[in-house]
């Protein structure tokens, strides 16, 4: 049986769903929004996972799960909780519930797309282009620092530069320009990302289950997500086709971060070498699906209808 | 260059810090997280090349004038679990959440750079090794053939009092430290050492602490474990091994 947790409408979730129903596969749904009409409990003993969740009047047994894709929304943020004072009773069961819920899909020996240790190395962009260049990918050139003089070296150096956050916190890529230069005095505050701008075609790599959804995303702005903003136009987006070697290298990344299903952020160049920016471990996907019709949902539901898979060890750790 | 990298407050690594200076391992820095929030100049930098030359770059300049460059550090016994509030405190505090986002992953990516051997090397899970959640650990625990309480986790619990295996409590604990193929501390038999050395070899990392307590029945179980113990439970023979491996390095030195 399948698990499907967090909003239904939402839409990755809700194409998903829609699979799964398609290939006739066995589901459930916790829907976030319901919570106070659920519950759930595990235990380990002997270094195996047992427990039941309870969704509205039906209780099914934790170990039965053999698929898990979770695209929780913060909890503490639900329109249920809107009236609720903090530590509220409702409150804190929501909380707990959240929690035990996450923890159990840590260990449960299922397939979990994904889960949340290997997804934490998104949360060091930096850290992650380690992680992507050990695994044959070009990263673009980049400077941490709050050196205002080195970062103007780095300009002087590499004529175009970008800066963005080093965390996951999502900030929106900007070319550092001269209306910038007095700005740089802030940085001394707090070290900022600063990297060479890579001139090429963005693609957006999708890996599940071993198949590939490459995405060309064809666009003048820096950071195509906000294409509409920086340059005025929307972005294009159209299918492309990468050679084996590519297609491999990717799918090794993605296994080697333990993440089954990931969105790869690559930059094409003129001269044809492959930069990696960075490994999405939750892509919204559906905006690629529903721009060019690449099949992601069904084959995120076909994975999560593959069986039972054991833990993959954290590659992240594995790796050093 | 060997670096001691800790809080101030931790006691244990002070320990461990002047231990090492007492064997002999020099020059070795005491490299504490609040002289890090104090840094004057940071520099870190990334780069590829096409013929799969990388490289990682890391020059710390702090406000004493001590500059550690990553090029000529050896060895690390590092014990940051977190950067240090100090430096957060200049954000305002709309803001602090983001600037200590930032920090947390900047802190990973240069650690992670660091050359040579590095006790523990950060995760993303934990900056000085990885902290799991103890029903993880319970399942680790359990499948490097160490006996475990069982753990129990439910929606009805509170979530904010830390989640504990609930046997484990009623009995004294009894602390190891597993480095890489050894374990130091009080002696146990040998098969507790050699699910211990499992342990540390299926997280990955190079040092644990791990609690061990005995049940009703008298035969020892997992307690927990964490991944910045206190080293004086090791005593003389773990800062001497820790010196050694120290002093070898590792192959991550050709990196930097």
């Amino acid at each position: 049986m399948i698990l499907i947790c967090g909003i239904p409408s939402e839409t990755p979730l809700r194409m998903v769903i829609d699979r799964l129903k398609e290939i006739g596969a066995d589901f459930v749904v916790f829907n976030q929004r319901k919570f106070a009409d659920c519950d759930i409990w595990y235990e380990v003993e002997d270094g195996e996972v047992r427990g039941e969740l309870r969704l509205g009047k039906h209780t099914y047994r934790l170990e039965d799960f053999t698929g898990v894709y979770p695209r929780l929304m913060d909890d503490r943020v639900l329109p249920e909780l809107a009236d609720e004072p903090e530590g509220s009773p409702l409150r804190n069961f929501c909380r707990s519930f959240h929690d035990t819920l996450v923890r159990w899909m840590e260990i449960a020996p299922a397939r979990v797309i994904n889960r949340c240790a290997p997804m934490a190395s998104n949360s060091s962009k930096p850290y992650q282009a380690q992680l992507i260049r050990e695994h044959g990918f070009l990263v673009p050139e980049t400077l941490i620092t709050n050196d205002p003089q080195l970062v103007r070296e780095f300009r002087a150096q590499h004529g175009r530069v970008i800066y963005k956050s080093i965390s996951a916190i999502r900030s929106i890529v900007q070319e550092l320009s001269d209306s910038d230069e007095e700005r740089l005095e802030f940085i001394r505050w707090c070290p900022t990302q600063f990297q060479a701008f890579v001139e090429g075609v963005n693609v957006r790599v999708h890996t599940v289950g071993g198949e590939v959804f490459p995405t060309a995303v064809d666009s003048d702005a820096t950071d195509y997500r906000y294409a509409a903003r920086q340059s005025g136009e929307a972005a294009e987006l159209r299918e492309v086709v990468l050679c084996d070697e590519l297609k491999e290298k990717c799918l090794r990344l993605s296994a080697a971060l333990g993440l089954e299903f990931a969105g790869i952020d690559l930059k094409i160049t003129p001269e044809d070498e492959v930069y990696c920016f960075e490994v999405n471990p939750s892509p919204a996907f559906s905006y690629y699906e529903a721009n060019v019709g690449q099949p992601i949902s069904a084959a995120v539901a076909r994975c999560l209808a593959g069986g039972v898979v054991f833990r993959e060890e954290e590659a992240v750790l594995a790796s050093r | 260059m060997w670096l001691v990298m800790c809080s101030t407050a931790d006691v244990s690594a002070l320990w461990a810090y002047q231990g090492l200076k007492q064997l002999g391992l020099a020059p070795l820095e005491l490299v504490t997280a609040e002289s890090l929030a104090c840094a004057s100049r940071w520099e870190h930098r990334l780069s590829s090349t096409n013929t799969g030359i990388a490289s990682t770059r890391i020059r710390i300049t702090l406000a004493n004038g001590l500059v550690i460059d990553g090029s000529r550090v050896r060895g690390v016994l590092n014990r940051l679990y977190a950067p240090s509030e100090t430096a957060l405190q200049c954000a305002v505090p709309s803001e602090r959440p983001y600037a200590q986002a930032e920090m947390l992953a900047f802190y990973l990516s240069w650690l992670h750079g660091m050359p040579g051997v590095v006790i523990n090397r950060p995760t993303p899970i934990g900056l000085c090794g990885p902290w799991f959640h103890p029903s993880e650990w319970a399942v680790r625990a359990g499948r490097a053939g160490l006996k475990t309480p069982t753990f129990r986790q439910s929606a009805r619990d509170d979530h904010r009092q830390d989640a504990i295996p609930a046997a484990s409590e009623k009995f004294a604990r009894h602390s190891v430290i597993a480095m890489r193929h050894e374990v130091f501390g009080i002696p146990v038999p040998q098969s507790v050492a050699k699910s211990c050395r499992r342990l540390v070899s299926d997280v990955g990392t190079e040092m644990l602490g791990i609690d061990l307590s005995f049940d009703a029945r008298g035969e020892w179980q997992f307690a927990s474990a964490v991944s910045s113990p206190d080293l004086r439970q090791g005593g003389l023979p773990l800062l001497q091994r820790l010196a050694q491996i120290l002093m070898q390095g590792s192959a991550k030195g050709a990196r930097s």
